[in-house]
C-alpha cells in the first residue's frame, strides 16, 4: 500500500495548499463514480496528512478498547434498561448481542 | 440511448432540469411552467392529474388529492384515494408509487420539451435522508421508469450552481428550507470542486409545519369569533390550510394579510364565514420556536466542519420557505454575516441536479463533487464498564460527515468463554444506545470455534457506495470469511424486477388512460351537459372550460332545485357570476368563482346532514 504522501504523489514538505492542490488533482484523475477504490484511497490520504497523525493502517488493526470512555448519562439510561430487562437472562442478552 | 435529467423531488414543488452545452436549464411544461406542484389526485371523472390540476382540486376534493406525499418516503404510510367522485371506490398507494406519479409527470414534461425519450437521472433528497428515504426514492425513479444514477443532498445540488467570485476556496453554509424538510451544510468550494464539509438538519421541518401552525390559529380565531369549532371534515380543514399558505406567503412581503373564507361553518341556518386579519408578527411569534431548532443545526454543522462562524465566506438560502424575512433575519443576527439571495432559489436545486447528471453521462461539465454520508454506521456492542460488561452500545465505524464512497473496519471480539455465535445488529444515527437509532438489518455469524472470552477477533468491515448501499462483510481473523450482508434499507423491501415490471405497467395504464393531461372541453361541448339558462353559453363558445367546473356546473343546478330561500339565491348570484366571467373571458375570474362554488356547494350540501 502506498504512504498517504506517496497516494497524493507529493513530497513529505508540502504545505497544506500543495497537499489540498494534489488531493483535487487525484480526485479529478479519479471521480468517484468511476473509481471508487482509489478515490477512497486518495481521501483517505488527504484525511491522514490533514490531521498530521497515524497512517490510516494504523487504526484498522487497532483492537477496539472495551473500556471505551463513557458518558455517565448513558451508562445511567442503560442501567435503567437493563434492570427494567431483567426477565431477560443476563446469558440470553450476552448471547444475543454482541 | 435517452437523456440524463436532473429532478428535484420536493414536498410541494418538483422540477426536471437537464445540461446543454455546459449549461443547465430547467424544463418547462407545455404552458411555459418550471415548477411542477408536488400533487397527486385523482378528478372527478376519474382522470389522474398530477401538478397544478391536482392542486387546484385540492381544496375541494381532499379525498381525491394527496400532496406532500414526500414526508412518508420511506414508511408504508398508506394514501387512500377515491377514484372518482361518482362512486365510493378507493385505490391505496405507497409513498413510493405516489412519488413515481410525480416522478413520471416530470419524466413525460422532459420527453416534450425535449422531444426526446429521457431514460436517465439524478435525483435529489434532503441532506438528512435516511437510508430508507432515499432507497424509497430510488424505487419512485425506477417504477417512473428512470435510471437513477445518483442520489444526491439537495444542498449540495444546489452549491454546485454557485458561481465562485474567485479562485481561492470558500467556506460556504448552505441553509435549505423547503416545504417539508430542513438541511444545513457547510461546503469548501475551490474552482470545480464542491467539498461537502458537514451536512445536518431536519427532514420533519419545513414550510408545511407553517402552514399547520396557521392552520391551528385561524381556527382559534374562528372559535373566539362564533364560539364553536371550525367543523373537523377534511374539506373544511383543507381550505383553511389553504387559506394559511396564502396568508403566510402573503406576510413574507406585506406586514398583515387579510383572510377570508365563506361558508367555514354554520350555526343553526346561519352561514359562519372566517373574517380575519393576521399580522406579521402574529405569525412570527408561531414560527419563531421552529426556526429556533435551525439554528441549533447550524450550530452542529459547523462544529463537525471544526469551523466558527466567522470563518464563513458566504451564506446561501435555498428552498421557498427562506422567502420569509424572519428566516433571513435570525440567520443573520445568528451568524452576524447577511446570507445572499440566491440566484434562482426555486431552481437551483434541479440546475445543481442536471449539472450532476452532466457529469455522469460524460458531458462536458466541469464539476466535483465531494459528499458526505449525514448519520452515523455502526452496529450493537458491549462495552465494559464500571458496573460490569454492558450489551447494547452504539459501536459507529462510519462516523457522520464521512466522506461517501466509504470503507471502514473495527475489530469486535467474543465477551464469553466458548462464545460460537454472535449476532450483528446494524444501525444508523447518533444515539449511544444502539436501539435508539434507526435499524438497517443484521445477520448471525455462527460456527465460530470455541475459545476463551476476548480471544476470537472479529473484523466488521461497513463498505458504503456513492449511491448509499451499505455491504456489512465480517471475517472471522484467521479463519477467513464468514459473511456479508448487503443492507439496503429499513422501510420498504427492494422490489422484485417481476415486481418492478408490474407497478411499470400499472403506472404506464394510469397515464395511458388518457388521465394525465386534463382534456379541457370546449365550452360548446359542455354545453349539452350544463343546459341552464342561468348561463348564457353562445357568447363564448372559444373558452375552454375545465371539465372540473362543468360538473360543478351540473351539480349546482341539481342544487338550485333543493335547495331554499336565501341560498338559491345566493347560489344564482354566483351561476349569474361565472357565465358572465365566462362572457367576458375573465380566466382568472372564473378560476376564483369556481373555487366560491365549490366551496358553496359543500357548505350547502352538508351542512344540515
Ligand atoms: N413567498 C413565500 N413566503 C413564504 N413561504 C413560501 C414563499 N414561497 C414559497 N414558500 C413556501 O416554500 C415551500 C416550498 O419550497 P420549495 O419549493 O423550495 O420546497 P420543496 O422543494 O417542495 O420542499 P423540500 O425541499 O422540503 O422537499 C412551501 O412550503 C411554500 O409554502
Amino acid at each position: 500500500m502506498l504512504s498517504p504522501y506517496d497516494r497524493l504523489a507529493i513530497p513529505l514538505t508540502a504545505t497544506p495548499a500543495e497537499v489540498k492542490a494534489a488531493y483535487h488533482a487525484k480526485l479529478r484523475e479519479f471521480p468517484a463514480h468511476l473509481h471508487p477504490e482509489e478515490f477512497k484511497e486518495v481521501r483517505a490520504a488527504y484525511e491522514t496528512i490533514r490531521k498530521g497523525g497515524a497512517s490510516a493502517d494504523d487504526f484498522f488493526f487497532l483492537v477496539r478498547p472495551l473500556d471505551a470512555k463513557l458518558d455517565p448519562s448513558a451508562v445511567e439510561a442503560l442501567r435503567q434498561r437493563a434492570i427494567a430487562q431483567l426477565q431477560v437472562s443476563w446469558e440470553e442478552m450476552i448471547r444475543e448481542t454482541f | 440511448m435517452g437523456r440524463t435529467v436532473g429532478i428535484d423531488l420536493g414536498t410541494t414543488n418538483s422540477e426536471v432540469a437537464i445540461v446543454e452545452n455546459g449549461q443547465a436549464r430547467v424544463l418547462p411544461g407545455e404552458e411555459g411552467d418550471l415548477i411542477l406542484p408536488s400533487c397527486v389526485g385523482f378528478s372527478d371523472t376519474g382522470k389522474l392529474l398530477v401538478g397544478r390540476d391536482a392542486l387546484r382540486q385540492y381544496a375541494a376534493a381532499p379525498d381525491r388529492t394527496v400532496r406532500s406525499i414526500k414526508r412518508w418516503m420511506g414508511t408504508d404510510h398508506k394514501t387512500t384515494l377515491r377514484i372518482d367522485s361518482a362512486s365510493d371506490e378507493t385505490r391505496e398507494y405507497l409513498p413510493h408509487e405516489i412519488s413515481a406519479m410525480i416522478l413520471r409527470a416530470l419524466k413525460q414534461r422532459a420527453e416534450t420539451a425535449l422531444g426526446e425519450e429521457v431514460t436517465q437521472a439524478v435525483i435529489t433528497v434532503p441532506a438528512y435522508f435516511t437510508d430508507a428515504q432515499r432507497q424509497a426514492t430510488k424505487t419512485a425513479g425506477e417504477i417512473a421508469g428512470l435510471e437513477v444514477l445518483q442520489i444526491i443532498n439537495e444542498p449540495t445540488a444546489a452549491a454546485l450552481t454557485y458561481d465562485l467570485r474567485s479562485d481561492e476556496t470558500e467556506q460556504v453554509l448552505v441553509y435549505d428550507l423547503g416545504g417539508g424538510t430542513f438541511d444545513v451544510s457547510v461546503v469548501e468550494i475551490t474552482g470545480e470542486v464542491t467539498e461537502v464539509l458537514a451536512s445536518h438538519g431536519n427532514n420533519q421541518l419545513g414550510g408545511d409545519d407553517f402552514d399547520r401552525r396557521l392552520q391551528l390559529h385561524l381556527a382559534e380565531r374562528f372559535r373566539q369569533a362564533h364560539g364553536i369549532d371550525v367543523p373537523e371534515d377534511a374539506v373544511t380543514q383543507a381550505r383553511l390550510l389553504r387559506a394559511a399558505e396564502q396568508v403566510k406567503i402573503t406576510l413574507s412581503t406585506h406586514g398583515f394579510a387579510p383572510v377570508r373564507e365563506a361558508f367555514l361553518g354554520s350555526k343553526g341556518n346561519t352561514a359562519l364565514h372566517l373574517e380575519a386579519e393576521i399580522s406579521r408578527s402574529d405569525f412570527e411569534e408561531l414560527l419563531r420556536p421552529l426556526l429556533e431548532e435551525t439554528l441549533e443545526a447550524i450550530d452542529r454543522a459547523l462544529a463537525d466542519a471544526e469551523l466558527d462562524p466567522e470563518d464563513l465566506d458566504r451564506i446561501i438560502l435555498v428552498g421557498g420557505s427562506t422567502r420569509i424575512p424572519l428566516v433571513q433575519q435570525m440567520v443573520e443576527e445568528h451568524l452576524d454575516q447577511a446570507p445572499v439571495d440566491g440566484v434562482q432559489p426555486d431552481l437551483c436545486v434541479a440546475l445543481g441536479a442536471a449539472l450532476q447528471a452532466g457529469v455522469l453521462a460524460g458531458e462536458e461539465v466541469e464539476s466535483i463533487l465531494v459528499d458526505v454520508i449525514p448519520h452515523s454506521l455502526g452496529i450493537s456492542a458491549a462495552v465494559s464498564t464500571p458496573m460490569g460488561i454492558m450489551p447494547g452500545f452504539f459501536s459507529v465505524i462510519i462516523p457522520r460527515n464521512s466522506v461517501v464512497p466509504v470503507s471502514r473496519s473495527e475489530i469486535y471480539s467474543t465477551m464469553s468463554d466458548r462464545q460460537t455465535a454472535v449476532e450483528i445488529e446494524i444501525f444508523q444515527g447518533e444515539n449511544e444506545i444502539a436501539e435508539e437509532n434507526v435499524p438497517l438489518g443484521s445477520y448471525k455469524v455462527e460456527g465460530l470455534p470455541p475459545g476463551a472470552a476476548g480471544s476470537i477477533q472479529i473484523e466488521v468491515h461497513f463498505d458504503f457506495d456513492i449511491n448509499g448501499i451499505l455491504t456489512v462483510t465480517t471475517t472471522e481473523k484467521g479463519k477467513g470469511q464468514q459473511g456479508t450482508l448487503v443492507v439496503n434499507h429499513g422501510g420498504i423491501e427492494r422490489l422484485s424486477s417481476h415486481e418492478l415490471k408490474q407497478a411499470r405497467a400499472d403506472l404506464d395504464a394510469l397515464f395511458q388512460d388518457g388521465l394525465f393531461q386534463p382534456d379541457e372541453t370546449l365550452l360548446s361541448s359542455a354545453a349539452s351537459d350544463v343546459e341552464d339558462d342561468s348561463i348564457d353559453v353562445e357568447t363564448s363558445e372559444t373558452i375552454p372550460i375545465a371539465p372540473e367546473l362543468v360538473a360543478l356546473l351540473t351539480r349546482a343546478r341539481q342544487a338550485l332545485d333543493t335547495l331554499e330561500g336565501e341560498q338559491v339565491e345566493e347560489l344564482q348570484d354566483l351561476l349569474d357570476d361565472i357565465a358572465e366571467a365566462i362572457a367576458d373571458s375573465e380566466t382568472e375570474l372564473i378560476a376564483n368563482l369556481q373555487e366560491e362554488l365549490a366551496d358553496f356547494l359543500y357548505y350547502a350540501t352538508t351542512q344540515d346532514s
